[in-house]
């Protein structure tokens, strides 16, 4: 890591460090305002900011950078718009043997439900969920991305957990 | 909701399936587990990053390049090199505003100032001054000699090598030649500094140093230099001296023979004709001279 410190003004270092982590931007930036292209916008905003800022970015806090400058362009420039996911398309049931019809609708009713109650998180829970959930984040990869404590993180999560469960078990 | 440090952790992925399965009995998971479950499912737009990558190089292509030039300095020294030429020159063009009049043996030319003070050049002068800033101040260099007309204003001042002449508004003469130097004040009042001696001259009164001796001069009586009117009148002058103005007035050159050009000469000439000015500078001072081609030889008669 510290041989890549100084290099990040380098291209090949730049371009690793962009392929790396240009998904995961683009995911974060997505959980935030639910448009693909703008969320694209915003992260290549984000990684241009870098680019320019090169030298005087310490290398091991370049990610956490980069989370809050499509962070902060979030907050200046894009209208917040409601956050709807759609699932993969082979997405594979809770219960892989049970192909009975009813189940099959049932699981299908329950994910439409999911979608809205996500889209009604927070902004701040929704993106520590989907974090976790779809990149698969631990609570403390999590905490330094976005320059916040894990006992924030988890406390957002079990709020997130808590408003999906009795969003989904209401309706 | 139960156990919610154990189901924080079992979505870290931090318990072992033991623990799951003992969590899930003590709690009725089935609505999270589902939840996490699908929410996992869920699918963000997929983001070509090589594609993007290119986008954002094309995006910052341009910042690139500045980026990484460094400064050419052979490069800025011709820029400022060219530039610095090219002010100079136009410094000079534009504003260096120094007028300047000169006048050739044999003649008199008239200037007229910014401010519609006249200057009379005699023969054989320069005079310059800056045109630009005449108005802050009036001020002009001299050599040679000039009779001044000086409208009424602010401080008139003429420098020349012997000494300033500064006055607000008069008709005065200031004649500087080698070893010479004489302001002659017709009307107002004139102040000279000489050697940072400053001496007021009424009108009338004459200020005169000869070979750095300052000389107690008669009063005059004219209106205006003798020489305005093609007349070089002299008030005991060295002949040295005399013979220095004629030769200004004439395009000649004159020696002299056995003779003393210390000897005092009081009288005039005139600019118009050669031969009587050199009787009228020669006879009173009992010499005789001859001409050969430009050049005139003064001697005495018992020389020959």
């Amino acid at each position: 890591m510290s041989a890549e410190k100084s290099t990040l003004c380098e291209e090949n270092h730049f371009r690793d460090f962009y392929l790396k982590h240009v998904q995961s931007a683009n995911n974060f930036a997505y959980y935030k305002c639910g448009d693909d292209e703008a969320a694209l916008d915003l992260v290549q905003d984000a990684f241009t900011k870098i680019w320019e800022n090169c030298s005087k970015i310490d290398f091991s806090k370049v990610k956490t950078y980069l989370f809050t400058s499509i962070n902060n362009l979030f907050l200046n420039n894009i209208k917040h718009q409601k956050v709807v996911l759609r699932y993969a398309k082979d997405a594979p049931n809770l219960d892989t043997n049970n192909q009975s019809p009813e189940y099959l609708f049932e699981e299908e009713e329950f994910k439409q439900k999911l979608t809205k109650a996500i889209a009604s998180l927070s902004e701040a829970q929704r993106e520590v969920f989907l974090l976790n959930r779809i990149d698969g984040k631990k609570y403390r990869e999590i905490a330094e991305l976005l320059d916040i404590s894990q006992k924030t993180v988890e406390k957002r999560m079990s709020g997130a957990l808590q408003l999906l469960r009795a969003q989904i078990e209401n309706i | 909701m139960k156990n919610e440090k154990e189901i924080l952790k079992w979505l870290n992925n931090e318990l072992s399936s033991e623990e799951i399965e003992d969590l899930k009995q003590s709690e009725n998971l089935q609505t999270l587990e589902k939840i996490a479950h699908y929410a996992s499912q869920l699918e963000t737009p997929k983001v070509d990053a090589h594609a993007a990558l290119e986008a954002f190089k094309a995006k910052n292509h341009s910042k690139k390049k500045t980026k990484v030039r460094t400064l050419d300095f052979k490069a800025l020294y011709r820029v400022a090199a060219v530039l610095v030429v090219m002010l100079t020159s136009a410094y000079f063009l534009f504003f260096n505003n120094t007028k300047s009049f000169e006048t050739q043996i044999a003649q008199t030319k008239t200037v007229t100032l910014p401010d519609n003070s006249e200057v009379i050049l005699n023969a054989a002068s320069k005079l310059t001054f800056n045109e630009k800033k005449w108005a802050d101040k009036r001020a002009l260099t001299l050599e040679g000699e000039a009779y001044f007309k000086v409208q009424k204003g602010q401080t008139f001042s003429v420098n020349t090598t012997a000494g300033v002449v500064t006055v607000l508004g008069t008709q005065f003469n200031v004649k500087e030649r080698k070893n010479y130097f004489e302001v002659n004040c017709y009307e107002g009042l004139v102040s000279v500094t000489y050697n940072n001696e400053t001496i007021k001259l009424p009108p009338g009164k004459t200020f005169r140093v000869i070979n750095g001796i300052i000389e107690n001069v008669e009063d005059i009586n004219a209106q205006n230099p003798s020489w305005i009117q093609q007349e070089s009148s002299f008030n005991k002058i060295p002949l040295n001296q005399v013979i220095a103005e004629l030769e200004r007035q004439y395009d000649i050159k004159i020696k002299v023979k056995g003779v003393d050009t210390s000897k005092l000469f009081t009288g005039s000439f005139t600019h118009t004709d050669k031969e009587i000015a050199l009787q009228a500078v020669t006879i009173p001072l009992k010499l005789s001279y001859r001409i050969e081609g430009k050049t005139i030889i003064f001697y005495t008669y018992d020389v020959k």
